[in-house]
């Protein structure tokens, strides 16, 4: 697998805390990549660390499979555009002169701005000053920015905070074209998993420094067991009636059990069992665990809830 | 090629900011304070040299409060508006190396000082022709010097370059006005104190003012652009290797 991005044992220390903890990351061509963990997770100090903000205490960043050290990081920058949380605005400055301050920078053709203006739908806002533009505009230009020198890596963190939602849903429709229309790999960081869900192919979940999970969206999903919820009024007789039968038995905090099992027979099972231990059974579903179940059971050690299948 | 493009940037991010009227401002203020004073002065001594007066007593002021305050607020203003919108982080994502954006920074600031030192010495010429107009006992001093005043203006400019570099590191180092200014406005009031001592020939905010002084000039001159390169180096060895964690 071609990868753009990879980290080995990359770590970084504050003080006493360590904010990323020996960090393997390998995100492939192509795509979105969705780099998903609560805040706090460490996600802000990987990207940053990716992009040469700050140094790491141990490991090493590749780019299109280069180390990138002090001495070349600048030749590989030319391939990568970032935002970085909020975007960095001259708000003295209207849209258009923002763009022209980095073309500047880059020493990029005076006509890619008209076309990132295009991309991100600010064309008829460019020549106002960006101290009038709302949050989803701001946010909009420093997408473009990120893509003015037509990068083929493009490393967006946090791209949404503190957008409303329908700010949300056009920075969302407008990443989400990126990999098809200009052939950029996106690398997301975000703790929202639903917005990552929708966009991203490949996912990577980190929690307090450490990479709890790598891999395409659908290994994931498979990797959570299916599982069975009951609604059963005697709910520690049921957990000892299951737990006696062999059944792998959690209580659930919205007053129902999860039962490990796989098949629609294993809820026949379960239930016939329950219901000659004279228990009230009032609901029995087998449940697909959502993203965001295993998402928190990665993350919190909390039992995972569930969807129904 | 680099360092061109910086600079090219750091041009258009002027526009429509304080940083570039403030160079009209304060040279426009002394020349009006010369002229008032050349008005309203009661009898002039009979050697009385407009120009060596008006040029010499312009810069004096200019170089020992002016200058020293235009540099502090020109630099914190260059850098005040990356530091606004924390501009670092996008700007060190950009295949541009960070030396030749903090040595566009320090040449910027030293154009802008430039400028509005020269744009004094030309108030001084246009003080001192308005100040015979009033004065018509005056007409006597003669054409105005242009060389002399275009050269005591250079030399105050090269003279402040190690303040200049001070400046700018300490205000790319925090954002905000109260520790530049602070930084500025202490490194002026304790040139008073270092006047009258031997120190004084080395204190960086009061070189520009010792171009004046009999016998300090050369080393004025000297630590001023030396020193300044030098602080401007050192600046910028931190500045590349600073983590940019807001």
């Amino acid at each position: 697998m071609h990868c753009l991005i990879e980290t080995r044992e990359l770590t970084r220390r504050f003080g006493p805390r360590t904010a990323v903890d020996t960090l393997n990351l390998a995100v492939p061509a192509a795509g979105v990549y969705g780099f998903l963990g609560p805040n706090g997770a460490g996600k802000t100090t990987a990207i940053r660390m990716l992009l040469g903000l700050i140094r790491p205490n141990a490991g090493e960043v590749r780019l299109f499979g280069v180390h990138a050290s002090g001495g070349n990081r600048t030749s590989l920058m030319q391939r990568v555009g970032a935002l970085v949380e909020s975007p960095s605005l001259y708000p003295h400055l209207t849209g258009r002169e923002n763009l022209e301050v980095t073309r500047r920078l880059l020493g990029a053709p005076r006509n890619l701005i008209d076309v990132a203006l295009d991309t991100v739908k600010l064309t008829k806002d460019a020549d106002r000053r960006v101290r009038e533009y709302s949050l989803g505009m701001r946010q909009r230009l420093g997408l473009g920015l990120a893509l003015l020198n037509k990068p083929e890596l493009l490393i967006l963190d946090e791209p949404t905070n503190g957008l409303d939602p329908a700010g949300i849903h056009e920075m969302r429709d407008l990443i989400r074209r990126l990999p098809d229309e200009f052939g950029v790999t996106v690398f997301l960081s975000s703790h929202l998993l639903s917005e990552v869900e929708q966009i991203a192919s490949h996912i990577g979940i980190i929690h307090e420094g450490k990479l709890l999970f790598q891999g395409p969206l659908s290994e994931l999903q498979t990797k959570q067991q299916t599982q069975l919820i009951v609604g059963v009024k005697q709910l520690d007789a049921a957990i000892d009636c299951l737990t006696k039968a062999g059944w792998n038995v959690q209580r659930h905090v919205d007053g129902v059990l999860n039962v490990a099992a796989k098949t629609s027979d294993d809820a026949i099972s379960v239930n016939r069992l329950l219901v000659d231990h004279r228990l009230d059974v009032f609901h029995i579903a087998l449940a697909q665990p959502s993203l965001e179940d295993i998402f928190l059971t990665l993350t919190t050690n909390q039992p995972a809830g569930r969807r129904a299948a | 090629m680099s360092l061109v493009r910086a600079l090219h940037a750091e041009l258009l991010k002027l526009k429509r900011t304080l940083a570039f009227r403030v160079i009209f401002v304060l040279p426009f203020l002394v020349a009006t304070l010369q002229f008032f004073i050349a008005w309203r002065t009661k009898k002039f001594p009979t050697d009385f040299n407009l120009w060596q007066t008006m040029t010499t007593s312009s810069l004096q002021i200019w170089a020992v409060f002016m200058l020293p305050l235009l540099i502090a607020l020109e630099t914190a203003l260059l850098n005040g508006i990356e530091h606004a919108d924390k501009q670092w982080k996008h700007i060190f994502v950009l295949p541009v190396p960070r030396y030749c954006i903090y040595f566009a920074k320090v040449i910027v600031a030293q154009a802008l000082i430039l400028i509005s030192t020269f744009i004094l010495a030309a108030l001084i010429v246009v003080a001192g022709i308005a100040a015979m107009y009033v004065r018509p006992e005056l007409a006597n001093s003669g054409a105005a010097p242009y060389a002399f005043i275009a050269k005591q203006a250079a030399l105050v400019w090269l003279a402040s370059w190690l303040i200049i570099a001070i400046q700018t590191w300490v205000s790319m180092r925090w954002s905000g006005f109260p520790i530049p200014l602070g930084t500025g406005i202490a490194g002026t009031f304790f040139a008073l104190f270092a006047a009258s001592a031997s120190v004084g020939k080395y204190y960086p905010w009061l070189l520009p003012m010792n171009i004046f002084l009999e016998g300090r000039a050369t080393t004025a001159i000297a630590l001023g652009v030396i020193g300044g390169i030098l602080a401007t180096v050192a600046g910028c060895f931190e500045f590349v290797r600073r983590d940019v964690l807001s």
